[in-house]
């Protein structure tokens, strides 16, 4: 139940994120400084989610050589190729690879 | 007779616009199947953030943050955050809605997600007939494809093999997407800045650290482009 009044709340706020202008501010501009926070919340939120998944709840890590060579491997494709597919393949490849080889 | 044969023109093309498109979103749908499964949130009720949320990251954040462990009001509002160009979305096609109906108003922002926007931009100066085919027929293309295939990864995460170890394929993609939209150094420092910070953070409880992280970060990016000026 908690599960889904969270997905209910998540699909709420995304459904006004996506409304806000369109429904209610339609005249209104994003004021600038707005709009130079808002493109560093992406990049914020993500390097912030990354490291949740991979840092336990005691700050402790089970990241190893092989986790460590495959989102460096991942980091690199998708900087050079700007593709989601490329860089998914990439990575747990060498995910793979690096730790049969360990 | 003309008008019949020129919707069916423009469904067509909004149809042949809207396929390639959905090809980036196909490695989201399947890992999304994965981190469901991973997570271990009854499968059909996490399946329900796609036609409810409908957004990949959302979603993704949403059932690996509650997997994870951290409260409902951090995974929430994590997965909120994460899609904030949303706004910016809602901002650059308000004027184009306008000229609308009311209830295309209220429909076209939910198959409001970045491919919509993208050919939804391209489209601003048709007139609002038009376009509300177009955006709807385009918008719908990008759902149905998005429910059955992430359907499809519900059936496909728990075929694979827990040792192949593919939970780690969701930070891959999730660092594959941060790379992406780095276009300048301080979104690179900002995010780093945002790591160190959450690590530091870890054992604040409910995985709380991720808020403090991510608002560290944004803080940093303003603070950073004030300098700039």
């Amino acid at each position: 139940m908690t599960t889904f009044l969270a997905i209910l709340a998540t699909g709420l706020g995304t459904y006004f994120s996506r409304g806000s202008f369109i429904l209610v501010l339609a005249n209104r501009r994003i004021p600038p400084n707005i709009m130079l926070a808002l493109q560093y919340v992406a990049p914020a939120v993500l390097g912030a989610l990354i490291t949740t998944m991979l840092v336990g709840p005691t700050g402790d890590t089970e990241i190893g050589l092989a986790e460590l060579t495959a989102l460096a491997t991942a980091g690199v494709v998708a900087w050079r190729f700007r593709n989601a597919i490329y860089t998914l393949l990439a990575g747990m490849a060498m995910f793979w690879l690096a730790g049969a080889l360990q | 007779m003309d008008d019949k044969n020129s919707d069916r023109a423009l469904l067509a093309t909004a149809v042949r616009d809207a396929l390639p498109l959905f090809v980036p979103a196909i490695p989201f749908a399947l890992v999304l199947g994965l981190a469901i499964v991973g997570s271990g949130i009854n499968p059909w009720l996490a399946w329900t953030t796609s036609p409810i949320v409908y957004g990949g990251a959302a979603q993704l954040t949403l059932i690996s943050l509650l997997g994870e462990g951290a409260s409902v009001a951090a995974a929430v509002m994590a997965a909120l955050v994460v899609n904030a160009r949303h706004l910016m979305y809602s901002a650059a096609l308000a004027p184009t809605f306008q000229q609308q109906p009311r209830w295309f108003q209220w429909f076209g922002p939910y198959l409001l997600i970045d491919q919509t926007f993208a050919l939804g931009v391209l489209r601003g100066d048709d007139d609002p007939r038009t376009f509300r085919l177009y955006y709807i027929t385009a918008g719908l293309t990008f759902w149905a494809l998005w429910q059955l295939t992430t359907l499809l990864a519900l059936f496909l995460g728990p075929l694979v093999p827990a040792s192949w170890g593919l939970d780690f394929a969701v930070p891959i993609l999730f660092l594959g997407l941060l790379v992406m939209m780095i276009d300048q150094w301080p979104k690179a420092a900002v995010a780093l800045l945002a790591a160190a910070v959450t690590w530091l953070c870890a054992d604040l409880p409910n995985r709380s650290g991720l808020l403090v992280g991510a608002l560290c970060g944004v803080a940093a990016g303003i603070t950073l482009e004030k300098l700039r000026e």
